[in-house]
């Protein structure tokens, strides 16, 4: 089910008249609330509930051993049992295709005549997210960081929560589990804050990525000709957009969601296209990716512990497993290298040149490392090498390619990305509750009533959520 | 913060603001209907499954679905048939899915509009991938697609703002429709589409009805007749003749090997359309090979005084008066021949 459809707007009704009906005691709601979410998720394609089910009781029981467990055999065991059946999962439905490809270029590369036909596995809608969550769970158990969860529900729920089960954000057991151990209810304020942020977040899907940008960039990047310079980068910078409303929107609606129920999730984008630098862009975009491969990848292969050179394989390593993370194919990893590379470059700068940001230069290193990130947008939305290899020749005026849009869509996009710069500068230290809280609620009503004009207008075709294929 | 003001502030404005904006579309004429979209021809696709062989389903391009009525053919025959017919496409995906993904052996009327019938069998091109993502969300679509599509219906069906078209029509009045029609100085150097409206209204089991509008408003059905204008000028691929009548010839035997009812049905056009019709595709080396090269049943417009000299408002299909005659003359036809039992096969 998408947060941008008709069927989610009677399912949320649904549930909150149920959540704040007094039928149902604490365990009860919490019932509820899995039942809910199996529903959520059962209608895109009921049998693989079965797999997280699978997950979920995987997880559950390792995580209640490795509690009781003190032999470190068994405990490494049951971890590696939950590592096992989640990246398992990972693998063959998301990568199963993939690495059957890459097994038969190989085998073709070293003069092998081997054919497979491709298995045509379907991907789970968001295998990705919920699996690295129970994985968290697990991991942190064997740690012992974490206190097993009180009961099968509370796990099932953090799980299967329905706000954030398919795009994230990939919620620690630490931050949401215990949530589930006092009953919830929203005040009025949250409610309504919960309200709000669901407004901004469909209105960042349905109005700025589907309607405004998505239409240029599917363009831009589903075409055979070579592009004119103009029309490659107006392409590349609607899918900046395009990305960030779709997956920043739907974590902003995730977390109103979650809070018109009286839970808290965390922050997963703070004004990312404003970052001077990449660390500092890892540090606002999809934030609970980031901060997950930095616990579970970058320190355990070393993190900063063992000098330079192991520093840097290990942030190039994690770089790139985010990069494949992300999808099956070799151009994810292609842009997960170039954000190691960067990071990498970034350190190596840091080490020999002092200056002190103020607004006019951090403006100038913010631009310089947005145009950083559009390079590494075009092999994210690129299918193919020989596409992102053409989109960058013309992006860089190597090619006098053809011109494929109209100057109104160039202007709409210019304008838009401008616009959505300006915003995340301005936004950069702060917050949308904080510049709330100092709006007027006259002010703050108006610009709710005109956000949600636009998105009834705008209406969309429930375009499904980019970050759902990952 | 004080939200609760806020949120009864947006709510007043906004219900002011979307009660306007219906009511201004309305001023302009504007009126509620439903989008001739994936998932209302989901619908019709799914009950194929539940038919019987004494059942008809009708596909093709545009023409069947505006000239077939489906009340007049119910009226004659006492059969209500499937309409499955989907504008600007080639009948042939659709045919091949029924064939090969349904055990439907009752009667299939293929409309044969030869520009589309006989255009292609590239999966990317056009004629085919529209259809051919039809068949597709047919096959992949999931509660949440059929839960959204019973919840639109009732908006689509009352409020002018939730009419918006799957296709891009110049009349869309959604955000993107409406900012599609802020024009700038054109800039690729590429023959632009004319202008385009719908000009047929549908209801929810797929019987298409001409408007009123196209019939008696000539400068209306100019736009349309230019559009149509610029899509026979355009240069395009030529048409595969060889290549979609094998096709075609495939799966026919295939579905009449099964006990399948195969009927071609020719609809008429006029004007600009029927000129380069008889032009290009020449009815003894097209129509009437296809009909030899499958054994199918074949009613072609031509052959029936009644039919032979109607006119279309708009060059290719008919008023709702022509329709309704169109489906009265084809569907006594059918009886008069026996053709919808197997029992003349």
């Amino acid at each position: 089910m998408l947060f941008n459809s008709l069927s989610f707007i009677v399912f949320l009704a649904i549930v909150l008249i149920l959540y704040y009906s007094n039928i149902f005691n604490w365990t009860n709601r919490k019932r509820m609330l899995l039942v809910a979410s199996y529903l959520f998720y059962a209608m895109w394609n009921p049998p693989l509930i079965i797999l997280l089910w699978i997950s979920t009781i995987v997880d559950y029981t390792a995580g209640k051993k490795l509690a009781t467990v003190d032999n470190q055999k068994q405990r490494k065991f049951w971890l590696l049992l939950s590592l096992f059946v989640n990246l398992g999962f990972l693998a063959f439905f998301k990568y199963g295709d993939f690495l059957l490809e890459n097994f038969v270029a190989i085998m073709n590369g070293l003069g092998i005549d081997f054919q497979a036909r491709p298995m045509d596995i379907i991907l789970p809608m968001g295998i990705s997210f919920y699996t690295f969550q129970t994985m968290s769970y697990t991991i942190d158990m064997y740690k012992r960081k974490i206190e097993p969860a009180r009961s099968f529900l509370d796990f099932a729920l953090y799980v299967t929560f329905f706000p954030q089960l398919v795009a994230g954000p990939i919620v620690r057991a630490k931050e949401l589990i215990t949530q589930f151990y006092e009953e919830k209810k929203a005040t009025t304020e949250q409610f309504l804050w919960g309200l709000f942020l669901l407004t901004v977040g469909l209105f960042q899907k349905i109005v700025l990525a589907d309607t405004l940008l998505a239409g240029t960039s599917d363009d831009v990047f589903g075409t055979n000709t070579v592009l004119h310079s103009l029309d490659a980068w107006t392409g590349t910078l609607a899918f900046s957009g395009q990305i960030f409303f779709d997956f920043a929107g739907y974590s902003t609606c995730a977390i109103g969601i979650a809070l018109m129920l009286g839970i808290i999730l965390p922050d997963n984008f703070r004004y990312p296209y404003a970052a001077i630098g990449f660390s500092d862009l890892w540090k606002r975009w999809h934030i609970s990716l980031s901060t997950w491969l930095r616990d579970y990848l970058y320190i355990p292969l070393g993190g900063n512990r063992h000098g330079i050179t192991r520093m840097y394989a290990a942030l190039v390593i994690t770089m790139l497993l985010g990069g494949l993370w992300h999808g099956a194919a070799w151009t994810f990893v292609i842009w997960g290298a170039l954000h190691g590379l960067y990071l990498v470059i970034e350190r190596l700068l840091r080490n020999r040149i002092h200056f002190k940001i103020n607004t006019w230069n951090g403006i100038l290193l913010a631009l310089l490392t947005y145009t950083c990130v559009n390079i590494t947008w075009v092999f994210f939305r690129a299918r193919e090498f020989a596409k992102a290899k053409s989109m960058l020749a013309s992006m860089f005026g190597l090619n006098d390619g053809e011109k494929l849009l109209q100057s109104f869509d160039i202007i709409k996009v210019f304008t838009v990305i401008t616009l959505l710069f300006i915003c995340h500068w301005a936004m950069r230290n702060t917050s949308m509750k904080a510049v709330s809280k100092n709006t007027s609620p006259l002010t703050l009503g108006i610009i709710w009533a005109f956000l949600f004009v636009l998105i009834c207008i705008a209406q969309g075709s429930s375009e499904q959520f980019i970050y759902f294929q990952f | 913060m004080q939200l609760k003001t806020s949120f009864l502030i947006a709510l007043t404005i906004s219900v002011i603001g979307l009660i306007s904006w219906e009511l201004y579309w309305r001023s302009q004429g504007y009126e509620p209907t439903l989008d001739d979209n994936k998932h209302l021809w989901a619908v019709e696709r799914a009950k194929v499954d539940k038919l019987s062989s004494d059942d008809v389903i009708l596909t093709g391009s545009s023409r069947v679905l505006f000239d077939i009525q489906l009340d007049e053919f119910e009226k004659v025959t006492g059969i209500r048939p499937i309409q499955l017919a989907s504008a600007g496409s080639s009948p042939l995906p659709i045919f091949h899915d029924i064939v090969e993904h349904t055990n439907f052996a009752g009667t299939i009327i293929v409309g044969v509009t030869p520009p589309l019938f006989f255009s292609t069998t590239f999966p990317q091109a056009g004629p085919w991938q529209r259809p051919q993502k039809r068949v597709d969300h047919f096959h992949k679509r999931t509660y949440a697609h059929r839960l959204n599509h019973w919840l639109s219906v009732p908006l689509q069906q009352n409020l002018v703002m939730m009419s918006g078209h799957e296709e891009d029509a110049d009349e869309n009045i959604d955000l993107k429709g409406l900012l599609k029609r802020l024009k700038l100085p054109e800039r690729t150097g590429k023959p632009q589409y004319p202008a385009f409206f719908e000009f047929g209204t549908i209801d929810i089991d797929r019987n298409m009805r001409m408007t009123e509008k196209t019939v008696s408003d000539t400068a209306f059905a100019n736009i349309i007749k230019n559009a149509w204008k610029f899509i026979i000028t355009s240069k395009g691929p030529a048409p595969d003749i060889e290549g979609t009548t094998k096709f075609f010839v495939t799966d026919a035997q295939k579905f009449m090997a099964r006990g399948g009812n195969l009927i071609l049905l020719r609809p008429p056009s006029s004007g600009m359309f029927k000129g380069g019709e008889s032009q290009f595709f020449p009815r003894e080396q097209l129509y009437d090979q296809l009909v030899k090269a499958t054994g199918a049943k074949s009613y072609h417009y031509e052959d029936y005084d009644q039919l032979r000299d109607m006119i279309c408002p708009e060059w290719s299909h008919l008023s709702g008066e022509d329709a309704d005659t169109f489906t009265r003359v084809i569907a006594e036809a059918l009886i008069k021949d026996n053709a919808l039992t197997k029992s003349n096969l």
